[in-house]
């Protein structure tokens, strides 16, 4: 084929180009002449350019021919369809089917529900029955099944650098375990997570009483053993403590986080908004030096650094004795500066007027002497018995702190432990840094580490063993009150992986029992044999066993062994303080890999893709640090490079760092996300330490934050009022709901069967964001990355902002979740110039992805800007197994398109189908039948979905509340979303 | 001073642009057309499967209910493809030896399912729903043809949009008695369109045409 001579790019004959021109190169190697090319452009050993027919005549030809056949290539290829080769009993192919099981929240139970379509497992949801859920759900619980198709999840066992079968490594297991008999197990330690698990504590004892000698220690980077070693202070042992917020009027919680991630959180969150509704409601008074999920719902906070909150504490013990007679307590007493004495006397009197109908909850990072001081507070108000009862703990080993960590270390760094068998998530990461135990993991001869990816820990061990993930494996778990669940799985596991029974049984020699056959054979062996097959299937149907529940211990606390403790109390260090703080997105950094929460922002801060160093406006001011700036903060000795960001309402000379973030080896979403605060963790102080050192570094980082304008520039958005103040603010929120002028005309949606609406009541929101979250597992939303974020381009479709009020040092805070609110005079239904965006006859505002071209100009025109669009193609970059995770009812959107909340419209479907087609006709849906995904996660209850022409639907009333309005009310867009006013209950004492 | 542009030019010009528009549009207006031919939605189109079931036999002469293979039809959104196992309930005695029946046996027997190939196939942003149809009268006939007469299954309506939203807006002539929706010969009686309007209001026959009933 002749050539058209034209000149190609990169290409010379072999010519020596002219001097006067610059030469073009593609490496530095041809760029200073090592590899000039002589004599035909292909270096020596290929095959010179053929001179006719070539490759590029042949890609000519090639090109041609495909765009011809491009015209028989109009008619998509046929699809497949597979049918089962035997149904499975119970599934019908395309319903979905619902399953109880349960989940671990630090080795305690929440139980879940969830949904797999034809075996596949998609979205998790909480289940009512069990206390720690009640329905809602939590960020790990929702972020689960995403960790359960992460593609770098390990497979199989590796051993000395190959590849093993799990029975080829049971075999050596077996020998190992022999080799240990001889010295009854002197030399090994298992290093495990905490777990509540009733298999598990046969499993073990059996390893105990075969190796005597060895022993099994739990570590937690973010547990509560602080406030077990309190009530041991207390009580002479280690009982846990179970509040219950819906009886408490006056709450009290010192550096505590129940709303947040502490305890039983959702439970907690239920009973708080349930009294915020209704008389008396609640009040909440919140002392701690972060900005909390607890803090932002407080009716009162005091911002106080970390060290401070115990003498605030003995600031109420005190007043609580001299002036109201609580004798108990009078040893206790401190003094406080005026301010702080003004406001623990204000509590004090407000916990004397609420007696038997308080609480007062310490936080785990306070010391042990705070909780015991707070147990005996608990019981000189007689809450005892009527707001908190007291319960052995449902942990098998309650002692989960550093200490235990320590005496392993010892040991290892003695050389007395050969095989070291862990099952504690990536200890490697999670140590403090003092015991220094990623340097002396190596010297355990023998090291298993079960894992599910590869993270620090894996690459020091000689034998990694893939985990299986809970929804693939068989278990057991007991609640914090000792309710029992069974873990049953849901899916086949998608690796080759093995749980902690199985490991542990291994060294019984049962490791090939499988975990099935232990969970079984332990609660049978309760239960009993006679009719046990129905027993147990009756406990996975209700995915608890009822009355399993441990009985409240009465308990008394030894008051002078709590002021002996009290008093004998580290007095706070002085310099600037250091907090270290569970995040309640990472926890201990086992989910940094998962990017659903990556990229949720915040509750407080809503920054995304990583931590910072959280610091106060004032001491940003006195150190000369902005937004984003590098810094060095050095503890004891060790440092760590940081970046700094300014949090209202921090305490002063006090710096929040964040755990989790900062991994080394984590999977891509996690990599370069923020820093690791626990290099500069020790194992004396590991919450709360003081003389830290700040450099600034002269670096700068992009914070990602989906939110950097906190101010409502005097609008009425947001909207609180006290409870005093809520009979005045009747006639303003009457100006802000109801009919108002607009150039669209009305329609009457009232003949329609169903009208579908939203209502959000800011009393009960704490601004959790799982509601962010559960709308991004049920309608299949990307992640986009952090690029993407600093773009404002985040794709959820549901947000939750967050405004400060007041000062930058004492901001107060509300939350305001914010999806499209479905305007019944849409402003992005006009501009559209393809009728993509219109409404249906119910009302929705329906997006119909297949018209539109991406204008945005509905996105422009939208006043609450809730609509997204998808910049990017996110969906066919991702693994196959993440395809796996998509909700088969919700399409998966395309570049180029608009998309927004729809309601929740595939579950309005579903249920609308369920009653017209299984139903009677003329069945109707019931005005509550339909929960959107937010409003099911939500463990506040905060959000109701409905219909709004059945009058008893709880939406409707909701609609009909005094408290009501509607957000941009002014512009006439009659949104169905409405907002309840927040109502806040201060003590006019403190005013 | 010559004129710029010959005479001609007005003519050139106007047919260069009637030939753009008339391109442009043809291009158009030709895509669409082709979108709604047989051809283009490829009814008709002979399809091969890996077993030769054929339909006519089980239905006409074994007299076997549509339900009894596509089972979740009333219940669910998909109809359902019978399990291998569906097929061995009869050819397990009957026919046991036919060679037509190896790729059945050879399923049950490797346990490995049957790749069907599909011959009805609706966009994946279409999320149809065969529970409600069946449930409310439209029987299997109106959209699937006579199965009772193909020798291998192919395509017989359009599926377009445009066909769904027809019967969305006026379903009332493709209604029929619950007792008969499988029945592949079931005659209408004269006055179809009065047993419609009767059907309708017995069954609480209430379509929908929001964008939303099947895009989601």
């Amino acid at each position: 084929m002749p050539s058209l001579g034209l000149p190609i790019y990169g290409q010379h004959d072999g010519r020596r180009p002219d001097p006067a021109t610059p030469e073009r190169w593609r490496s530095l190697a041809e760029a200073e002449g090592r590899a000039a090319v002589e004599a035909g452009q292909y270096p020596d050993g290929d095959e010179p350019a053929p001179a006719t027919f070539g490759r590029r005549g042949f890609v000519q030809l090639l090109s041609a021919s495909a765009a011809l056949a491009g015209l028989a290539g109009c008619k998509p290829p046929r699809e497949k369809v597979v049918g089962y080769v035997k149904r499975p009993e119970g599934v019908t192919p395309s319903l979905p089917g619902y399953y109880a099981t349960a989940l671990s929240q630090g080795g305690h139970a929440v139980g879940v529900v969830v949904e797999t379509h034809e075996g596949r497992p998609t979205k998790i949801e909480g289940h009512r029955d069990h206390p720690a859920s009640l329905g809602g759900s939590g960020l790990a619980e929702q972020a689960a099944i995403l960790e359960l198709y992460q593609p770098d999840r390990l497979s199989g066992v590796r051993r000395r650098g190959g590849h093993m079968a799990w029975s080829a490594l049971l075999t050596e297991l077996s020998a190992l375990a022999k080799a240990h008999e001889a010295d009854g197990g002197a030399r090994l330690r298992f290093l495990c997570e905490p777990t509540s698990s009733p298999a598990l504590a046969a499993l073990r004892q059996k390893v105990l009483a075969r190796f005597p000698r060895a022993r099994i220690d739990t570590w937690d980077a973010i547990g509560d053993d602080a406030a077990r070693e309190g009530a041991r202070l207390a009580f002479g042992r280690p009982l846990e403590a179970d509040q219950d917020l819906t009886t408490a009027d006056v709450i009290l919680a010192l550096d505590a986080d129940p709303l947040g991630g502490e305890g039983e959180h959702l439970r907690h969150a239920r009973a708080f908004a349930a009294r915020r509704e209704g008389a008396p409601m609640n009040r909440l008074y919140v002392a701690e030096p972060g900005y909390s999920v607890t803090g932002g719902a407080a009716d009162h906070r005091f911002r106080m650094r970390g060290a401070e909150v115990l003498a605030f504490a003995r600031g109420v013990a005190g007043a609580l004795a001299s002036r109201h007679g609580l004798a108990a307590l009078a040893p206790l007493g401190a003094p406080l500066a005026a301010e702080r004495a003004r406001q623990a006397e204000a509590v004090a009197k407000d916990l004397v007027r609420a007696r038997g109908r308080g609480l007062v909850l310490a936080g785990r990072r306070q010391p042990p002497a705070l909780h015991a001081l707070v147990a005996l507070m608990n019981e000189a108000l007689g809450h005892v018995g009527r707001t908190l009862v007291w319960r052995e703990p449902a942990l098998v080993d309650p002692a989960t702190g550093p200490a235990g960590l320590a005496r392993l270390a010892q040991e290892l760094a003695a050389g007395q432990v050969t095989t070291l068998v862990i099952t504690a998530w990536n200890p490697a990461y999670t140590a403090p840094a003092d015991l220094g135990l990623a340097g002396l993991l190596g010297k355990a001869p023998e090291l298993l580490y079960l894992a599910a990816q590869e993270d620090e820990t894996s690459g020091l061990a000689g034998t990694v063993i893939a985990a299986a993930h809970p929804l693939e494996a068989w278990g057991d778990l007991r609640a914090r009150n000792g309710l029992a669940s069974v873990v049953q799985p849901l899916i086949a596991p998608l690796r080759e992986s093995v749980t902690e029974l199985d490991l542990t049984a291994a060294f019984v020699e049962q490791g090939h029992l499988g975990a099935w056959r232990h969970v079984r054979d332990a609660w049978q062996a309760q239960a009993g044999q006679a009719g046990f097959d129905r027993t147990w299937e009756s406990w996975l149907s209700a995915g608890v066993l009822h009355a399993t529940e441990l009985r409240a211990v009465p308990a008394e606390v030894s008051a002078a062994a709590v002021v002996a403790a009290v008093v004998a109390a580290a007095a706070p260090p002085a310099g600037l303080e250091a907090l270290f703080a569970a995040d309640e997105k990472v926890l201990d950094g086992r989910l940094a890999g998962n990017a659903w929460l990556q990229e949720l922002p915040h509750p407080i801060s809503k920054l995304t893709w990583g931590n910072a160093a959280l610091v106060s406006p004032a001491t940003a001011r006195r150190l000369g640090l902005e937004d984003g700036d590098g810094v060095k903060l050095t503890l004891r000795g060790r440092s760590v490079e940081a970046t700094a960001m300014v949090q209202p309402g921090h305490a002063d000379e006090a710096i929040t760092l964040p755990l989790g973030y900062g991994r080394r080896v984590v999977g891509p979403a996690g990599q370069g996300a923020g820093f690791d605060a626990t290099a500069l963790r020790t194992v004396g102080a590991p919450w709360i330490d003081g003389g830290l050192a700040l450099v600034k570094t002269g670096k700068r980082q992009a914070l990602a934050r989906t939110q950097e304008h906190f101010s409502m520039e005097g609008r009425d958005i947001a909207l609180e009022v006290t409870l005093e103040g809520l009979p005045h603010a009747a006639h303003k929120l009457e100006e802000l709901r109801g009919d108002q002028a607009s150039i669209l005309p009305a329609v009457d949606y009232s003949k329609e069967q169903y009208r579908w609406g939203m209502a959000i009541d800011l009393t009960k929101c704490t601004g959790c964001g799982i509601c962010t979250l559960a709308c991004q597992a049920e309608n299949n939303i990307p992640v986009v990355g952090k690029e993407q974020v600093l773009q404002s381009r985040e794709m959820h479709w549901l947000r939750v902002d967050r405004y400060y009020e007041g000062t930058p040092e004492e901001p107060t805070s509300i939350s305001q979740p914010l999806a499209c609110v479905h305007c019944e005079s849409a402003p992005c239904e006009y501009v559209c110039p393809v009728n993509a965006t219109v409404h249906s006859d119910e009302g929705l505002n329906e997006m119909v992805y297949n018209r539109c071209v991406g204008t945005r100009y509905c996105s422009n025109n939208c006043p609450y800007k809730v609509r997204r669009f998808n910049y990017l193609d996110f969906h066919p970059t991702a693994p196959p197994t993440l395809a796996m995770l998509a909700n088969p009812d919700v399409t998966v959107r395309a570049r180029g398109v608009m998309e927004k909340c729809s309601y929740c419209v595939q579950r309005i479907e579903r249920a609308r189908i369920g009653v017209r087609a299984l139903g009677a006709p003329g069945d109707t849906i019931g005005g509550d039948a339909v929960v959107s995904a937010c409003q099911q996660a939500c463990p506040a209850e905060a959000i109701v979905f409905g219909n709004l022409n059945d009058p008893s639907s709880r939406v409707s009333r909701a609609h009909r509340d005094d408290r009501r309005y509607d957000l941009l009310h002014q512009l006439g867009t009659r949104p169905r979303t409405a907002y309840l006013v927040r109502v806040k209950n201060p003590n006019p004492e403190l005013a | 001073m010559s004129a710029l542009f010959s005479p001609k030019s007005n003519t050139t010009l106007m047919t260069v642009l009637a030939t753009l528009a008339l391109g442009a549009g043809g291009t158009i207006g030709g895509l669409m057309v082709f979108q709604r031919i047989p051809y283009g939605t490829q009814q008709q189109a002979p399809i091969v499967q890996p077993v030769q079931f054929d339909h006519r036999h089980h239905v006409q002469d074994d007299l076997i209910d549509c339900r009894y293979c596509h089972a979740s039809v009333d219940k669910a959104p998909s109809a359902g493809i019978p399990a291998t196992e569906t097929c061995l309930a009869c050819h397990a005695q009957v026919w046991n030896k036919s060679p037509l029946l190896d790729q059945v046996r050879a399923s049950w027997f490797s346990n490995q399912p049957i790749v069907w190939t599909r011959v009805t196939r609706l966009p994946d942003f279409v999320y149809f729903n065969h529970a409600i149809h069946v449930n409310k009268g439209v029987g299997c006939v109106e959209c699937h043809g006579r199965v009772d007469q193909m020798a291998a299954i192919e395509q017989v309506a359009p599926l377009t949009m445009g066909w769904c939203l027809d019967c969305h807006r006026d379903p009332k002539p493709r209604l029929r008695p619950l007792e008969v929706v499988t029945s592949m010969r079931w005659e209408p009686p004269a006055d179809r369109a009065a047993l419609g309007e009767q059907l309708a209001k017995t069954y609480d026959v209430k379509p929908r045409v929001s964008c939303t009933t099947c895009h989601r």
